[in-house]
């Protein structure tokens, strides 16, 4: 029992999705089946069946073969993978530099910064605070030494959409190889990877209201992928490891939706801006960032002044609303997503935004109730915000 | 003892838990008088450098916020971890250390109840249109005949931390519950067992919370530049011949009354009498020395009203058990008069007033 949460809203789904009812609805069949995999005989049959299909739908959904698919524990799992297996197989090779974005998730920039410990060479590209690439710095480190170029296909934070089917031409053409960390678009925005031509691309389950752990890494046919896990050369020996049948059929289940994903895509759109343009009207003094730029269409990502984040965040939250700011630990002083602070936000302003990224079940009402809940709760900390300036003055 | 509703509504109460036993039975007693209670425990020191059995090995979690987040859960309430890392700093460790090299031995615990639970949680407190703030604190809150709240110590003599309280404003205690402060610890123990609290059994805290096991000193020096402890060093004299006996390598590694540990081969036992900050001296000398009856202090902070001349019960530090003394005002404070010479008088640490066991105010002791 929880305070006023009598019908709670969730409005974070770029932290994470609930499941899709299809999960729960036909989950069982899939419990009894329990087999290995990898074993021979009816009840290995049964588990292989399983995975099969599921790499078929997702194949399908994403426009690529099924042999394209490795199936990991998740998204960092992925991003990892393939930067260790890039640097490996080009280490004392004269194409042997990184290029990746500044806005990248820690599972790509703590693993760069990592190789480049072991000596790798790795140029980071801003993103300027009107949310473009910097092409000149791009262009200007691209080249016969680039190993792989790095950059996500949509952030977290702000949903800023990079052009990846542009980073992708010029890099080719430079003959390096490029990876796209895809997490965050996946079931927001259609996502077709014949059309992007990237070579790699990771994903994450819990993302696309599949299970957690659970993920999978496109690497296409011809690239030697070395495997981050050895040991039973399962995944053809790409990720050893017996594999996650449930989370691996969830994700072939959710795959089947694909089809509404423009459709949920248009419709979060309006649900989105609409809310964006209430909010400006209603409370004074917000900016939404990257309003004007390419970017997902579930997600807002708001700077209120004068508003602190972690207690707004708690006031929405009692009031039932769960939302997230721009920095992801509650305690000690987390590093605020870069993306905010390529924008020209301070640290503080940083982590007091507040990120709302709506999903498949969001309706128009759950957000008409919680600009109503944003708007009281601001004006009302707004309020005892002055009287403590006033109380200091005096 | 049940809560009464305000404006049909049951009240709302913050409660600051700290993971200990306490504050973890004051929330569960909430909950039961039908008070809406939200849980906030207050992140007040970087735990990223802490081994693995110590923080638990995750970002943003100690054993104590896992302690008080396990709790909440097992009571139904919501939960927070509040960042206080950066004000915590700058209002409790840097006057801390700062007392400490001015030859003082500091009280961070008030500190942290002024700046932290009695002013930052009392503004959370607002925020989230809570009603009250309580604590675990034990000291109780008793109307007097007008209806007016007032602060009084603990049923638990022993455990009394009233002490600690008297910066609190005035016009917050109406905002305050002290859930425990009627019980007594093995009270609140069995309570806790109970209640199926998770960290039912755990220990007391000791002694101040950032410093740990491993001594105030080391502390300090984990903290301070080296160079600027080295040019703290100086001599120990003999009061009142002014025989120099040995060199010490540190005021800060002194407080008034030590005994033990002074650094000197001497065959009697001599006790730190002064500490002198302009020349770094430390004195001592024979027991006799460190009795006193006059005592300054400055920077006090009233709760309720003291009259000039009044003859009232007054602390020294937290562990003294309280002595009656005259009450002069002075232009930066007041001057206490007491009736039984006093032992080991400190500065930096408070006097703390009493009038049939209610706590008026206090201020710091600065001889």
């Amino acid at each position: 029992m929880k305070l006023e949460k009598k019908s709670p809203i969730y409005l974070d789904f770029n932290a994470t999705s609930p499941i899709a009812s299809e999960i729960a609805e036909n989950i069982g069949p899939v419990l009894a089946a329990w087999g290995n995999p990898s074993s021979i005989h009816w009840a290995g049959q049964q588990t292989k069946k399983i995975i099969r299909e599921a790499r078929l739908s997702l194949a399908k959904a994403l426009n690529i073969s099924p042999l394209e698919i490795v199936f990991t524990s998740g998204g960092s799992e992925a991003n990892n993978t393939v930067l260790l297996s890039v640097f490996e197989k080009n280490q004392g090779s004269n194409r042997n530099q990184f290029i990746t974005s500044a806005i990248e998730h820690p599972s790509v920039l703590k693993t760069l910064e990592k190789l480049e410990g072991k000596g790798a060479i790795v140029h980071r590209i801003e993103i300027n605070s009107a949310g473009e690439l910097n092409w000149t710095h791009f262009k200007k480190v691209l080249g016969p030494q680039t190993a792989l170029v790095s950059m996500m296909l949509a952030n977290n934070e702000t949903g800023l959409i990079l052009p990846i089917e542009e980073i992708t031409r010029l890099s080719h053409a430079a003959g390096a190889q490029v990876h796209t960390d895809a997490v965050q678009a996946l079931g927001k925005i259609p996502v077709d990877l014949e059309q992007l031509k990237v070579d790699y691309a990771s994903f994450s389950a819990h993302k696309f209201y599949a299970l957690k752990g659970c993920g999978f890494l496109f690497s296409r046919k011809g690239n030697d992928l070395q495997a981050l896990i050895l040991g039973g050369g399962q995944e053809r020996h790409r990720r050893s490891g017996t594999e996650n049948t449930v989370g691996i059929w969830a994700m072939g289940k959710v795959a089947e939706r694909a089809l509404e994903i423009p459709l949920q895509a248009e419709r979060l759109q309006v649900l989105r801006d609409q809310m964006e343009k209430k909010i400006k009207i209603e409370i004074t003094s917000v900016q939404v960032n990257h309003q004007k730029n390419n970017r997902l269409p579930n997600t807002s990502s708001l700077v209120i002044a004068g508003v602190d984040g972690e207690t707004l965040l708690m006031s929405l939250d009692v009031k039932g609303f769960a939302v997230s700011t721009g920095a992801a630990c509650s305690s000690g002083n987390p590093e605020p997503n870069p993306v905010l602070l390529s924008l020209g936000l301070s640290r503080e302003e940083a982590q007091a935004s507040l990120r709302v990224s709506f999903g498949w079940t969001t309706t128009a009402d759950q957000v008409q109730d919680f600009v109503e809940a944003l708007k009281s709760v601001v004006i009302r900390l707004r309020e005892l915000q002055d009287l403590n300036i006033s109380e200091a003055q005096a | 003892m049940m809560a009464n509703l305000i404006n049909g509504r049951k009240p709302r109460v913050l409660v600051a838990m700290s993971g200990g036993v306490d504050s973890s039975v004051a929330a569960g007693l909430l909950v039961r008088q039908g008070y809406e209670v939200i849980g906030a425990t207050m992140q007040v020191w970087d735990y990223s450098s802490c081994e693995i059995d110590e923080g638990n090995g995750t970002c943003c979690s100690s054993l104590d916020v896992d302690d008080a987040r396990s709790v909440a859960d097992r009571l139904g309430i919501s939960f927070y971890v509040l960042n206080c890392e950066a004000k915590f700093k700058a209002a409790v460790i840097d006057p801390f250390l700062k007392a400490y090299l001015e030859g003082q031995t500091p009280l961070p615990c008030v500190n942290c109840n002024t700046y932290l639970k009695f002013d930052h949680l009392i503004r959370k407190m607002k925020e989230l249109e809570c009603d009250y703030l309580a604590t675990g604190h034990y000291a109780q809150i008793i109307e007097d005949e007008n209806g007016k709240p007032r602060i009084f110590t603990s049923e638990d003599d022993w455990k009394d931390q009233t002490y600690f309280l008297f910066t609190i404003e005035p016009e917050v205690v109406k905002h305050l519950l002290f859930p425990i402060g009627h019980l007594k610890k093995p009270q609140v123990r069995e309570m806790a067992v109970e209640m199926n609290l998770a960290n039912a059994q755990k220990k007391d805290s000791q002694g101040i919370c950032f410093v740990g096991n491993q001594g105030y000193g080391k502390f300090i020096e984990s903290q301070v530049d080296h160079k600027i402890l080295a040019s703290k060093a100086g001599w120990l004299r003999r009061f009142p011949s002014g025989e120099k006996m040995a060199q010490h390598s540190g005021i800060h590694l002194f407080t008034y009354g030590q005994s033990k540990g002074l650094g000197m081969d001497h065959h009697e036992k001599l006790f730190v009498l002064k500490i002198e900050t302009d020349t770094n001296t430390v004195w001592v000398g024979d027991e006799q020395y460190l009795y006193r009856n006059d005592v300054e202090v400055i920077d006090p902070h009233l709760i309720d009203e003291v009259k000039d001349g009044e003859i009232l019960d007054v602390k020294i530090r937290y562990s003294h058990k309280g002595s009656a003394a005259q009450i002069f005002k002075t232009e930066n404070g007041f001057r206490l008069k007491f009736l039984e010479p006093q032992r080991a008088v400190t500065p930096g640490q408070a006097a703390v007033m009493y009038r049939n066991k209610q706590l008026l105010g206090g201020g710091w002791i600065s001889l």
